[in-house]
């Protein structure tokens, strides 16, 4: 339990070389050794989706994910989101359709859908519930977030608003 | 004060929230982010028993384990720190003490009796599981009739029965009133214990300057302020040693007001080692320890006449405490007692109010502590339509008050003015179209589902100021502080003592600090959360952000207007009494020539120039610099009010609800940033619903707690829950600085009364009634089942 083993994470395309007993959580090798708080724990048993991460690309969530399970694996915060001029299209729709209060939730969210709207660019309300359904969130009652899905999912089509 | 809301071009815009773009790119600041150097971790050892006498605590195994710095016990902390005792003067209410941690006994499952501290969690964690407690278990109480029982076993050995709480109260003559009745109606509500889940847990990381001998707290809180003065007085410290440090807070709704025992056993071991130590509370500890909520039992009698008019009605309401008092008892039931005649006209009123303690989580307020009064009222109007073969909607026609009624005074002595039930209420059973809904469920349906519509007309308390609490006989002040400074380069920057978890006061606070200084709200800066930054506030409970926070800034703003214009005045050369023909606007100092406004060549910035840097050019009296600060106490409640309209379909063969459609028509006044509410509005029908529907914390007999993960207490979900159709009213109130009344809680309120009677309307024409919540799956099925085996008992006898 207590040896520590030399691991690298690589998290949204920067290299991060850490010390973790097997029994870390990827949730907090992320917070605590790489410094990438944006990634919050709600329930740490895999129901809330407040700490879902990419791994490859796909949702998965950081609290039942061991750190050192990790190498070999690209992985993708809150923190990756948006380009360098700010926000991803999701993140903007959620800003117009207040799609958020304390925010807490929000980073779960947020990669979630921009994983699924990729592969999936043109979802119904029925299907975007569906996936939210994934994620627990206490303030909006969800009616702004689904809305804000749509929005993004429009315009990274090419709708006009 | 009356201000017409017409002239606002700040209140009132449609403005994104501030704080999404930090929580939105990952840089919110939540207590779990920041970083402590140093810092140990702490994890608490928690009674596996509803109630049993602590005999021995062993940790020597604990203390054995590398990068353990010690287990601390009640025996350690209770030398340290004082007890919590709670003798508001309130008649009918037991005075009670508590310690930081228990020494002779637990008295629910998850009652913390040690906390270790280690290097890291994971240490900390295998060092609690080595703490071996034992115990003798005792008899627990679980639910309030058994604590009421005679020769019940005592939560609290310290007081005489269970019954920690009771007050009643009359008013006219009730039991004339029934004996006159063409009918009486009894109804029962049961609403099931639940609990805040706020999606981030409790926590908190306290700093000691041996140095300075001075303790700060961040810690997510509601309630800085008065937090800071429970912490210092625990601690044998004086306010001028503590700080307080609020960061983002991942919800609260009501859970983050108390002060702890794990926090201030944080505190006091950060002190006792002089080294920094943080705890973050796990999902299981948070459903199972933390705070709980709502579980009440309602008894209504209403002496009617023959159109279905109240004459009188007879109220009872017994509540299940839990444990411990966080909060004097009668705090949440005496609320619902006061108030629970609402939008009806009813003058013979009485009630009783009774408070037990059962060995489970301690209770205190959740997001609208008062939430099952409209489902009471509502219900109990649903109940007399049922009884006499009434049309519900005219049931409720004949008891409303009208526009004429108004300023009305409750039975309890409350007053109800600037409200809008009869509206609300006539414009929702427009939208909803309620003989389509009448026709459909006279059509035979043979699809299995059964159809219901239900209203719950809502007259929520907001507010609260200190003469409400003077009149309740509950300690405390209802008031607020702010101050306003306009720095000398012109910006403005602003503070209150509320503390957002969650809401985006950000932005709307902004608003009225904008509109009350005539700046634009991208100028202004309001600064929470930080005891030594803002004003001595009462923080943020029972929806007073708009009114007493959003009040107190735009007043202190208004007055920071006057101090600028009073300086330009001098500076253009004006006679001081000219104030009235100038405004400021857009930072910059108009005046009045000819009716019209016209830009004078000073702007805000040119006037704090004046004011920090050439103060010798101020007229006389007036002060160096532009800080101004005012307190204000609010009137004792603002009403808002609002009716909600369901309409469910019940699948038979499950016994599912599923909601077709969700509307509320609300009015609750002058609104800062619709934005922001219409988001409120959206949260507070969710909780309501998730709660009505699914949530419920679950004990067994011997007070273990069943329901302590996510898999269990279920939260509702997006497949769950509808969209929302939001009718917008506004009547503003006469009483309050720019029109403002408190709103966020009547949301709750009122889905959980909608939701109920729309389901019983569905359950009708089977004869049951479902009178306890949640309305789960299994619940309704049942009701169902019970009437197919009333009529036809041979098919179904098995």
């Amino acid at each position: 339990m207590d040896s520590r083993h030399d691991i690298e994470l690589s998290v949204n395309g920067d290299t991060h070389r850490i010390s973790v007993q097997a029994r870390r959580l990827l949730s907090d090798a992320l917070r605590e050794d790489c410094g990438l708080t944006g990634t919050h724990v709600g329930c740490e048993h895999g129901v809330c989706g407040a700490c879902t991460v990419l791994i490859d690309g796909r949702p998965a969530r950081a609290c039942l994910t061991y750190a050192m399970q990790m190498e070999g694996h690209e992985i993708t915060t809150i923190e990756g989101l948006g380009g360098t001029d700010g926000y991803s299209p999701l993140q903007q729709a959620m800003q117009d359709e207040h799609g958020l209060q304390c925010g807490f939730c929000t980073p779960g969210i947020l990669v979630t859908f921009e994983a699924y709207l990729r592969d999936n660019p043109d979802p119904t309300e029925d299907e975007i519930r569906d996936v939210l359904s994934g994620n627990l969130c206490r303030c909006t009652g969800y009616e702004n977030i689904v809305a804000a899905v749509k929005k993004a999912a429009a315009g990274m089509r090419g709708e006009p608003e | 004060m009356t201000v017409d809301s017409e002239d606002f071009t700040e209140i009132g815009k449609p403005l994104p929230r501030r704080e999404d773009r930090r929580l939105l790119t990952g840089q919110g600041r939540f207590v779990d982010d920041i970083a402590i150097p140093g810092a140990l971790h702490a994890v608490f050892v928690r009674s596996p028993h509803g109630h049993a006498r602590i005999r021995e605590i062993d940790t020597v195994e604990a203390l054995e384990l590398d990068g353990v710095v010690g287990v601390f016990t009640g025996k350690d902390l209770n030398a340290w720190t004082n007890p919590l005792r709670l003798a508001p003067p309130i008649e009918g209410l037991l005075p009670t003490k508590m310690t930081t941690l228990p020494e002779g006994k637990v008295r629910f499952h998850g009652d913390p009796v040690a906390c270790v501290l280690a290097v890291d969690p994971y240490t900390a964690e295998d060092a609690a599981e080595r703490v071996a407690v034992t115990y003798d278990t005792l008899e627990a109480v679980t639910d309030a009739a058994a604590a009421l029982a005679p020769d019940a076993p005592r939560v609290d050995d310290d007081l005489e029965s269970n019954l920690v709480s009771r007050q009643s109260f009359s008013a006219g003559a009730p039991a004339a009133r029934r004996r006159e009745a063409h009918a009486v109606v009894e109804a029962e509500f049961h609403q099931h214990r639940q609990t805040h889940a706020p999606m981030e847990t409790r926590g908190c990381v306290a700093v000691w300057d041996e140095g300075r001998k001075h303790l700060t707290m961040h810690i997510g809180t509601q309630i800085p302020h008065p937090l800071r003065g429970q912490l210092a007085g625990r601690l044998g410290l004086s306010e001028s040693q503590v700080t307080v440090v609020s960061p983002d807070i991942g919800g609260g709704f009501g859970q983050k007001i108390a002060l702890y025992r794990e926090e201030l056993v944080i505190a006091a071991l950060t002190r006792h080692l002089k080294r920094s130590v943080r705890w973050r509370e796990d999902r299981l500890e948070n459903l199972m320890a933390a705070s709980h909520a709502r579980e009440n039992t309602c008894r209504t009698r209403a002496s009617v006449d023959r159109s279905g008019r109240i004459l009188g009605l007879e109220f009872e309401i017994t509540e299940d405490f839990g444990a411990y008092c966080f909060y004097p008892a009668n705090y949440m039931s005496r609320v619902v007692a006061m108030i629970l005649t609402g939008p009806y006209r009813i003058r013979d009123y009485a009630y009783e109010v009774k408070v037990a303690l059962t060995n489970k989580c301690g209770s205190g307020p959740m997001r609208a502590p008062m939430a099952i009064t409209s489902w009471v009222m509502d219900g109990t109007i649903d109940a007399i339509a049922r009884q006499l073969g009434l049309d519900p909607v005219e049931v409720r026609r004949v008891n409303m008050l009208s526009p004429a009624d108004f300023p009305h005074t409750m039975p309890t002595g409350e007053v109800l003015e600037d409200i809008s039930p009869a509206e609300t209420f006539e414009a929702a059973v427009k939208a909803v179209d309620v003989s389509a809904i009448r026709r459909r469920q006279g059509a035979t349906c043979d699809d299995g589902r059964l159809i219901g519509l239900g209203f719950c007309t809502v007259v929520e308390s907001t507010t609260y100021g200190s003469h409400f609490y003077k009149s309740a006989g509950i300690a405390g002040s209802g008031h607020e502080a702010a101050w306003v400074r306009i720095e000398p380069s012109g910006a403005v920057n602003a503070s209150v003592g509320l503390m957002g978890s969650g809401q985006g006061y950000e932005t709307p606070l902004a608003q009225a600090v904008a509109e009350g200084l005539g700046v634009g709200t991208d100028d202004v800066r309001v600064h929470m959360g930080h005891t030594d930054i803002a004003p001595y506030g009462m923080g943020s409970r029972g929806s007073r952000g708009a009114t007493a926070g959003g009040g107190t800034l735009y007043l202190c703003a208004r007055k920071a207007q006057e101090r600028v214009l009073t300086i330009a005045a001098a500076v253009l050369g004006l006679n001081s009494a000219d104030t009235a023909s100038l405004r400021l606007r857009d930072r910059r100092v108009q005046r009045r020539i000819d009716d019209a406004w016209q830009d004078t060549e000073l702007t805000l910035r040119d006037v704090a120039r004046t004011a920090y840097l050439d103060p010798t050019a101020l007229p006389e009296g007036v002060p160096p610099g532009l800080d101004v600060a005012m307190t204000y106490d609010p009137p004792p409640m603002t009403y808002s009010n609002a009716t909600h309209a369901c309409i469910v379909a019940i699948e038979t063969a499950t016994g599912r609800v599923v909601i077709e459609r969700y509307l509320v028509a609300e009015d609750c006044g002058t609104v800062l940033n619709p934005v922001v509410v219409r988001g409120q509005q959206q949260g507070a029908i969710a909780m309501g619903l998730s709660g009505a529907l699914f949530e419920e914390v679950v004990y067994d007999a011997s007070g273990q707690n069943m329901s302590a993960t996510f898999a269990d207490y279920l939260l509702a979900t997006a497949c769950e829950l509808p969209n929302f159709e939001i009718l917008h009213m506004n009547t503003p109130s006469r009483q309050t600085p720019a029109g403002i009344k408190g709103m966020a809680e009547g949301g709750v309120m009122g889905a959980i009364g909608a939701v109920t009677n729309a389901v019983n309307d569905a359950l009708a024409p089977l004869g049951v009634v479902a009178n306890r919540q949640p309305l789960s799956p299994q619940y309704i099925r049942g009701l169902i089942r019970s009437a197919e085996n009333t009529k036809n008992p041979r098919r179904h006898g098995s």
